[in-house]
């Protein structure tokens, strides 16, 4: 987070000068400044490869590791497991996503009560999605009802997931948003920040982070000043100051 | 088999596990073990069901034999399975651990821990922690040489599920002063200290840990701060800000032990930021925020100044409003009404502020919850909400919703409910506004009458203690109805119990009992006069000043009433029989307490009471035993009560003596 430090000091020293009223900077003055802010190499790539790592991109994150030198934090062979859970959730292949977790390490449903029950959801989700209803009324009397006695919470998702055997159009039914892919994406990005954890990784990538403080950033100097903003994220194009 | 008869139902598994050998049919037993595995893993139900099959004692047996076999990766797997399926067993179901140590899985797992293949120690690392998370795993005894040396061994790994491992057992295990200083001597601080800054897991076992070394031992804290220049104490501090909810909490909880061992972390602004974070943390799911309310509670608990503290940044407020968002479980609930009841235990304002905060129902609520924890708990905000005079002014306790349930509590199977409800009962029933009726009415005197008798001492005195409450302010029917459930002999009983502070309660009960009605003092000299006469053998013979005090009070309630009442008192005081030089009532004037010499002068100035026909009489014979040159002598006292007493004693005496003369 260093280089992140330092920006921002660089921003409050600004902030503190500009007290009065809107200074105007202009785009080579800025430039100028942002010049002297000095940022290692060697953070960069680790923010790549904490982007990289996080967000699954194996073979990526391993020819940049050769490319550039930078060494993960995590075993990147883990990547490879992990993402195969994702993949295996967002394919509709729960009990293959649960045998898979459970492989890596047992604890993670064992100590997830919460998430457990989202992936047994999941599981009844896709059964309804498959029309085997009697195998899904089974399940959720069999695996799902003593969970929602365990903890009174579930109940209520319970309620809203059986719900969906009483509809003959459940795509059409209040609770049809339970079919969509996004739940599925939903649970899948679930299962993931859990490994992650266990792995004592992070869930988020901090690239994201750096760039909402940027704009946090950004915000709090446009009380103060006009200078070269950044707008568009993507193409990180420092905009004429518009007085 | 073909694929079709493969079936996946508990009982064929389970027969399947004891079936195969390891060496002729290992693919079929990992797959059946496999499937065990992951039928049960985050599923209770299933565990149990297993359980009572008799799994565990399989899996153990296919662990030994692979773990005994010439290797290979089919014995490999089949020893990585049978570790996770028992770690599982293990994990949040006690009879499970029971049934694994049964097995003697134990040894056995350790074994894994020395293998080459990670793998292979990852899963024996994951189980065992799993069994020393539990209460009922075994105590590792730190101070046999080789287990020190083997948990250093483990605690110095580079796998993390290892460190993880050793960590646990230190938490698990080490109690005593002794262990924490074996433990600190072998440096397990430094290494801790080391694993701060390791991985987001090593660093909440490592803070664990280190918590169970620096436990009320000042010394261990010392050597803790010690490491390089107090690097560890910074670290903490810092984790407190931590973005992972459980270091947070787990470093506020290493703080909170910190400061109560030692004169490090007293900083007002860290205690406040440890009531912040701490009341922030219950907004977490799951065990965060369960266990934040009990860290708030160690860290308030008797500190009045914390107390307010925490009343000022609105922790009452909060906690109120976390109650009122329902669908709160036993563990959070009972951890909120216990932080509650810390901060209502001293703090009026707190205790407005719960008052206001419309929650009274809610805790009535839990009184009838179905968890023993619950209920103590909310017997226990009860008690220190009713310490405020102006609640029970009020008369907001004597509720029926709340007064109903504390009676039922009385009749709880666990006597811990049962201690709880009679505290929360010596409280409310004092009751200023109804005169009791309420309590009279609901039955509640008989069953305290039986607790009274009670074999549980602590039961026994808050029941005595609760009678009393009621008795006092009562009207003539309550007294009345209270004396004939308790009966004068087992009152008198009660006065002459083994216990000093049963007899004290007994005796305060009698002094409410004949408080300021004459009918009512009838009452002690009924069934040949037993309960006078047991007030008076304390008053003579018990060595503790509480209990003097309070029979004294007794007895110059009784000289408060007619002639008759006066002449008792005076016998009991200085019988006629007894030519003393020094009668006890001299040596209760002359007591170092001053509130018994309060008490000994307001019986006689009730004696000396001018207006009755014997006045005379009496101050003669006080005059005789020395009583009114003791009086003299006290005209004088450092306590402000027992000066002006003594005047008013002797101003009597003299208009008695004129009268006669």
């Amino acid at each position: 987070m260093s280089v992140l430090g330092f920006a921002l000091v660089q921003f409050s020293d600004l902030i503190e000068t500009m007290a009065s009223s809107k200074k105007v900077i202009t785009k080579e003055e800025w430039e100028k400044k942002l010049n002297d802010v000095k940022i290692r190499k060697e953070d960069m790539n680790k923010l790549v490869m904490n982007f990289l790592v996080t967000e699954g991109y194996v073979e990526a994150a391993e020819k940049f590791r050769v490319e550039s030198g930078t060494e993960p934090d995590i075993d990147l062979a883990t990547i490879t497991d992990r993402m195969a859970v994702k993949k295996a959730v967002q394919s509709g292949n729960v009990e293959d996503a649960i045998e898979k977790v459970n492989d890596l390490n047992p604890e993670i449903l064992d100590t997830n009560p919460e998430l457990f029950f989202h992936l047994q959801q999941q599981r009844m989700i896709e059964l309804i999605r498959n029309g085997r209803l009697e195998e899904a009324l089974e399940f959720a009397q069999e695996e799902l009802a003593p969970r929602g006695e365990e903890n009174q919470s579930f109940l209520e998702e319970l309620e809203k997931t059986v719900a969906l055997l009483a509809f003959e159009d459940v795509s059409n039914c209040p609770v049809g948003d339970l079919l969509d892919m996004s739940q599925r994406l939903k649970t899948a990005s679930e299962v993931n920040a859990a490994i992650l954890t266990s792995q004592s990784h992070e869930k988020d990538p901090k690239l994201p982070s750096l760039l909402k403080m940027l704009i946090w950033a950004q915000n709090q100097l446009d009380e103060k000043a006009v200078y070269p903003r950044i707008n568009d994220l993507a193409s990180a194009k420092l905009e004429d100051p518009v007085v | 088999m073909p694929a079709s008869a493969m079936s996946s139902r508990p009982e064929e598994l389970t027969e399947r596990l004891g079936a195969a050998s390891v060496e002729t049919g290992g693919e079929a037993l990992l797959k059946v073990l496999r499937e065990v595995k992951n039928q049960i893993i985050g599923n209770k139900t299933k565990k149990v069901l297993y359980l009572h099959l008799g799994a565990v004692p399989r899996i153990v047996a296919v662990l030994t034999s692979a773990l005994d076999a010439d290797g290979g990766s089919t014995a490999t797997n089949l020893i990585v399975q049978s570790a996770a399926a028992l770690g599982s067993f293990s994990c949040g179901v006690d009879d499970g651990v029971r049934a694994v140590l049964d097995a003697g899985g134990v040894p056995h797992l350790i074994r894994l821990l020395s293998s080459p293949e990670e793998k292979v120690v990852d899963a024996g690392a994951r189980s065992l922690r799993m069994i020393f998370q539990s209460k009922l795993a075994p105590k590792y005894d730190f101070l046999q040489e080789n287990n020190l040396k083997f948990l250093l061994l483990l605690l110095n790994s580079k796998n993390e599920n290892v460190t993880d491992l050793a960590a646990s057992i230190i938490k698990h295990s080490c109690v005593s002063r002794e262990e924490q200083k074996v433990l600190c001597d072998a440096g397990v601080l430094q290494r801790l200290v080391c694993l701060l800054e390791g991985s987001l897991c090593q660093r909440d076992s490592s803070l664990d840990s280190i918590a169970a070394v620096v436990k009320n031992n000042s010394e261990t804290v010392s050597q803790l701060v010690g490491i390089k220049n107090g690097i560890a104490l910074n670290l903490i501090v810092e984790l407190m800000k931590d973005r992972c909810p459980r270091t947070r909490l787990l470093s506020c909880v290493c703080l909170i032990l910190i400061g109560q061992a030692s004169c490090y972390v007293q900083e007002h602004e860290i205690k406040t930021k440890l009531i912040l974070i701490l009341t922030e943390l219950l907004e977490e799911h799951g065990q965060v925020g369960d266990e934040a309310p009990f860290a708030l509670v160690t860290l308030i608990t008797d500190n009045e100044d914390l107390q307010k503290q925490a009343h000022s940044v609105n922790v009452v407020e909060k906690l109120c409003n976390f109650l009122r968002q329902g669908h709160i479980n036993r563990k959070r609930l009972q951890g909120i009404l216990l932080a509650l009841s810390e901060l209502c235990s001293r703090w009026e304002k707190s205790r407005n502020q719960f008052m206001s905060s419309m929650v009274l129902n809610i805790v009535s609520d839990a009184l009838k919850h179905e968890c023993v924890d619950v209920r103590v708990a909310a017997c226990t905000s009860i008690s220190s909400i009713s310490r405020s005079v102006k609640n029970l002014f009020a008369g907001h306790l004597t509720d029926e919703s709340i007064v109903l349930p504390l009676v039922q509590l009385l009749h709880d199977s666990s006597s811990r409910v049962q201690a709880a409800a009679l505290k929360a009962m010596c409280n409310v029933v004092v009751d200023f506004k109804d005169k009791k009726t309420i309590f009279i009415q609901s039955g509640c005197v008989k069953q305290l009458v039986q607790l009274s008798k009670s074999m549980d001492s602590a039961l026994k005195i808050n029941a005595v203690w609760a009678l009393r409450n009621l008795t006092f302010h009562a009207d003539r029917a309550g007294r009345e109805h209270i004396l004939s459930e308790l009966t004068e002999a087992q009152l008198a009983g009660l006065i002459c119990d083994s216990e000093p502070r049963v007899q004290e309660q007994a005796l305060a009960l009698v002094r409410n009992l004949v408080d300021g009605c004459s009918e009512t003092i009838e009452s002690i000299f009924r069934e040949n006069a037993v309960i006078l006469d047991a007030v008076t053998r304390q008053v003579q013979h018990a060595a503790s000043p509480e209990v003097c005090i309070q029979g004294m009070f007794a007895l110059g309630n009784v000289a408060a009433g007619n002639d008759f009442h006066k002449e008792a008192v005076m016998t009991s005081l200085l019988p006629p029989r007894k030519e003393e030089l020094n009668p006890f009532l001299l040596k209760l004037l002359r007591s170092s307490d001053s509130l018994l010499r309060t008490a000994a002068v307001w019986c006689v100035v009730n004696l000396t009471y001018p207006d009755c026909p014997n006045s005379s009489a009496r101050v003669s014979r006080l005059r005789d035993a020395g009583i009114i040159s003791q009086l003299k002598a006290m005209v004088n006292d450092i306590c402000l009560d027992v000066k002006f007493r003594a005047r008013t004693a002797l101003g009597q005496c003299t208009i008695a003596e004129q009268n006669a003369a």
